[in-house]
């Protein structure tokens, strides 16, 4: 879970927002219990700006028959290969509205990549191993991040007014939504959001 | 109730009482066994049902299961193609044998039915609370009127992302399963808004209204607020069943004991019963006075001792019987019928249409009582045997001959057509032509017959035997009045005799009833004047016609005899009351009249014996008066009794002197010591010249004879001087005193001056005098 730290650093670094003035803004995401919300995401959506469509790519792999990583936020248009690294074969598909697709029984390397073209909340499940499972956030926004295991996350935001969007697969409300107005300065926002262990479906990704 | 029916039913209850607790007490068991089995059998089937429904589950659960991993099936839930969704649920369904397939999205609203009312986007409640646990309650849902046992699983790609529910039906073909392996009846119910609504059961449509059952409810799950219910029952009938037989053979014992008891009771009933009934009608027919018949129950037992008991009353009953009835009914001495069983035996022989006239006699032996007193009683006795037997042979009688009284026989007997009854009286008359001998001695019978044939009698068709008896004593007494020997009874003799009749009965009365009184009529010395003493006069306080002199009814009397029992009660009241005065210091000779009649009475010596005897009345205060008439019957014989009183020591006078047609030889020989000269001379004596002549002759005769000479009927002073100059001793009439009851002349007597008497008292010998008179009268 802790891979996903650089992932974000360089989309920040693509997007080119280092050329721009950015303030960081730092997230911290913690349960209504106090601990930190670790794997919970956090996307800002520009209220006054349309970010430009990327096209970039990304990796889950599946070892131990598990995905890896489990949660992966992406932003619309990237490619997202799915090695296979068991010794077994699985079978990759997703029903999710918002990228459907089904790669058959394959070993090591799959046959395609898959492109989601499309914001939304992905779910991604083996066909033959149900305990399988993978959440994809696709977003158009470029400003985001997910939440490490000490529950704090800095995200470099031109100054401007966002809505902040916090989601969590244990979520036990609804997608918590806020609007934040980015001044030029280090801000920090804590946000508390309430989880639910036993929860075995997910809170729907509202569309922007 | 009868005695019979009483033993019997008590017994036959007590019977039935108890069989019916034995019953009671073994059905009462049967039926606690039995709901005991039946509970114990709904409780292993309560537990079976619910593994059933338990076992369904998991098995509709991994059906269910099956089909929401299925991809493809997963691939038609993402498409959310509503026309799509239903075929696959259909498909679903139909894979799995599910009549129901809902698909839910996991907000609870329904996405796609098969088999369900359920509407798309409508919230489907069994949905949520999706359960696979092996401990979950067991789901019913209600749809449709129909109850489905449900099961919900998640559809997931891979998160969960609808529920698929599936319904199996609860119909009558699984109830019939659920019933088959339970081995009880299962009804499924749910509480509608009407009611509780049976949905399926594998009870028989129609049920016997009779049947209990043993139920157990178990409660399903309600999802959608309606609570559904599985009732296991059982039948207790059929649980009851094996018990049922031996119930029918207990039932069968019962009826057959109480058939054989009844049977039992009755019989033993009827062996008592029977006698006692021939008992009972043994003593109706001896109270009915038939004691003919013997009593046919013979046993061993006490009822056969009691009929033996009642066999031996009945003999003694038979003899009390006859001996009361010969009592009632015969003359004890010659066994003749009494006046009762004469009169019903005449008046049998009366009613018959078919028999001959009847003639009835009436037979008076005459002086019989002289027999009896001169010859003993004994004597008497057997000489009415002798004139019963002698009565019996006369012909035509037979048996009809009864003795009424002392010396008084009545007879009856039909005469054959053509038979004059005198021909019959004169037969009964015959019977004694000869002397009957007692103990070698021949007696003389004389004897009266009154005669009267039944037709001749108007009153009553037939006439009564009274009637009969009464005319027959009519012409008895016309016959003795006439002194024949017969007499039979005509038309003549009803007027005079039936009033006659009357007056003896009246006259009975009057001694018995002490009506009769005496007067008594002071006799006053012509020369002194003093009282001489006192004449008894009868009277008769007769209740309707007042006070009678003697005259009324003395010559009726003495025309029947009656006068005898009329002396007798007036001389013993006379000498009872000259005794009284005796006593009380005042000696009074008392005059008593003696009629011809009473010369004829044997016993009149003894009586007045007897009489002075008892009453302790010197003889010489007692005077005798007699009519000459006395001596016409039987001058020799009056002669005799006369001599035997004046032996006693007593007065005797001559009554009415002149009046009779006695010879003056009698009263020469007559042993009296006064004569009275007849009250119509002394009546004559003033207007007519000759009766002083006649007066002064009888005067100077009587006392040439020695006597003393009394005149009565003195009225006046001139009468009284004319007789004292005649020289008439004594005399009484009204002019003097009338006669007075006794206590007014005992006080007339007070102021009067009395003429001494000397009176000797004397000890009678009545035995001696009865001897001496006996052999003087025969």
């Amino acid at each position: 879970m802790s891979v996903a730290q650089p992932i974000i650093v360089a989309v920040m670094l693509l997007t080119g927002a280092g050329l721009v003035r950015a303030a960081d803004v730092t997230v911290s995401v913690t349960t209504r219990g106090g601990d930190s919300a670790e794997n919970a995401v956090v996307v800002f959506d520009p209220l006054d700006a349309h970010p430009a469509p990327a096209h970039g790519t990304a990796t889950i792999d599946q070892i131990h028959k598990q995905y890896v990583p489990r949660v992966t936020v992406l932003r619309t248009g990237t490619s997202v290969t799915f090695p296979n690294s068991d010794h077994i074969r699985h079978e990759v598909y997703s029903l999710s509205p918002a990228k459907t697709f089904n790669l058959k029984l394959y070993a090591a390397s799959p046959p395609t990549d898959v492109l989601f073209d499309k914001p939304g909340l992905v779910v991604l499940g083996c066909n033959i191993h149900d305990s399988m499972v993978a959440f994809v956030l696709v977003v158009d926004s470029p400003y985001f991040a997910k939440v490490p295991a000490t529950g704090t996350v800095v995200v470099k935001l031109p100054p401007g007014r966002y809505r902040l969007r916090v989601w969590h697969e244990k979520l036990a409300t609804a997608v918590v939504t806020r609007e934040v107005t980015v001044a030029d300065a280090p801000t920090a926002l804590p946000v508390t959001i309430d989880l639910d262990p036993n929860r075995d479906t997910v809170a729907a990704w509202p569309q922007a | 109730m009868s005695l019979r029916t009483r033993i019997a039913v008590t017994f036959l209850l007590l019977l039935s009482a108890v069989l019916a607790a034995a019953l009671a007490v073994v059905s009462a068991a049967n039926r606690a066994n039995a709901e005991r089995e039946v509970n114990r059998q709904l409780d292993v089937g309560a537990s079976v049902f619910s593994r059933l429904l338990e076992s369904n589950r998991s098995l509709l659960t991994q059906a269910a299961q099956a089909v929401a991993a299925d991809f493809g099936f997963r691939e038609a839930v993402a498409v959310r193609d509503v026309p799509t969704l239903e075929s696959a649920l259909e498909n679903a369904g139909d894979r799995v044998g599910a009549q129901l397939v809902v698909l839910t999205s996991l907000d609870g609203k329904v996405m796609a039915a098969y088999g369900s009312s359920a509407v798309v986007g409508s919230r489907f409640a069994a949905a949520s609370g999706a359960s696979a646990g092996a401990d979950a309650p067991v789901r019913v849902i209600v749809d449709a009127g129909r109850v489905f046992q449900l099961v919900t699983v998640a559809v997931k790609s891979p998160l969960p992302v609808a529920w698929i529910s599936m319904g199996f039906a609860l119909d009558d073909r699984a109830t019939r399963e659920l019933a088959s392996v339970t081995g009880l009846d299962v009804t499924l119910a749910y509480r509608g808004a009407d009611g509780l609504r049976t949905v399926s059961s594998s009870l028989p449509a129609r049920e016997s209204g009779a049947a209990e059952r043993v139920s157990r409810r178990i409660a399903l799950s309600d999802l959608g607020g309606v609570e559904v219910t599985a009732t296991l029952s059982r039948s207790l009938r059929a649980a009851l069943a094996p018990f049922a037989r031996l119930t029918e053979v207990l039932v069968f014992i019962a009826v057959f004991s109480v058939a054989a008891f009844a049977w039992a009771a009755f019989w033993l009933a009827r062996t008592i019963t029977r006698p006692v009934q021939a008992l009972t009608q043994a003593v109706d027919r001896i109270r009915g006075g038939d004691y003919g018949a013997p009593l046919d129950v013979r046993r061993p037992d006490e009822l056969g001792v009691l009929a033996d008991g009642l066999q031996h009353m009945q003999a003694a009953v038979q003899n009390r019987d006859r001996s009361i009835r010969r009592l009632a009914y015969e003359d004890p001495l010659t066994s003749l019928m009494n006046r009762t069983a004469f009169a019903e035996q005449l008046a049998a022989a009366l009613r018959d249409p078919a028999a001959p006239p009847m003639a009835v006699a009436m037979i008076n032996l005459q002086r019989f009582q002289r027999i009896n007193e001169h010859l003993g009683y004994s004597v008497g006795d057997a000489v009415l045997i002798r004139v019963a037997a002698r009565l019996r042979a006369v012909p035509w009688i037979g048996s009809g001959v009864a003795r009424l009284a002392a010396d008084q026989f009545a007879a009856y007997a039909p005469l054959p057509p053509g038979t004059d009854p005198e021909t019959w009286g004169r037969a009964l008359l015959a019977a004694f032509s000869e002397p009957v001998v007692v103990e070698n001695q021949p007696i003389d019978i004389n004897t009266t017959v009154g005669l009267v044939v039944a037709t001749s009698v108007p009153q009553g068709v037939p006439p009564s035997p009274d009637e009969l008896l009464r005319c027959a004593e009519l012409a008895l007494v016309r016959a003795r009045r006439d002194k024949r020997d017969l007499c039979l009874y005509g038309e003549s003799l009803r007027p005079a005799a039936r009033d006659q009749l009357s007056l003896l009965g009246e006259l009975r009365r009057a001694v018995d009833g002490d009506e009769l009184r005496l007067h008594y009529q002071p006799k006053i010395e012509l020369a002194t004047g003093r009282v001489a003493g006192a004449e008894v006069l009868l009277r008769w306080q007769h209740p309707t016609r007042g006070l009678l002199g003697p005259g009324a009814f003395v010559p009726f009397a003495e025309q029947t005899g009656f006068i005898r029992r009329i002396t007798r009660w007036t001389l013993d009241r006379a000498v009872a009351q000259g005794a009284e005065w005796y006593r009380s210091g005042c000696a009074l000779s008392l005059a008593v009249n003696i009629s011809a009649e009473d010369l004829g009475d044997l016993g009149l010596l003894q009586r007045v014996a007897h009489s002075l005897s008892r009453h302790q009345l010197p003889p010489s205060l007692l005077t005798l008066e007699i009519t000459e008439s006395g001596f016409i019957d039987d001058p020799d014989r009056a002669l005799k009794l006369l001599e035997g009183l004046a032996a006693l020591g007593l007065n005797l006078s001559v009554d009415d002197f002149g009046t009779g047609y006695s010879s003056l030889s009698h009263l020469a020989r007559m042993p009296v010591h006064e004569m009275k000269i007849d009250r119509s001379f002394v009546v004559g004596l003033q207007s007519q010249g000759e009766y002083a002549a006649v007066v002064r002759s009888a005067i100077d005769m009587g006392h040439s004879l020695g006597l003393k000479v009394v005149a009565e009927g003195i009225e006046d002073a001139a009468s009284a001087a004319m007789l004292k100059s005649l020289g008439c001793d004594v005399a009484q009439g009204y002019f003097y005193a009338k006669p007075m009851a006794p206590d007014d002349f005992a006080q007339w007597l007070k102021g009067q001056i009395r003429i001494p008497v000397i009176a000797v008292p004397r000890n009678f010998n009545i035995d001696d005098v009865g001897d001496s008179m006996s052999l003087a009268v025969l």
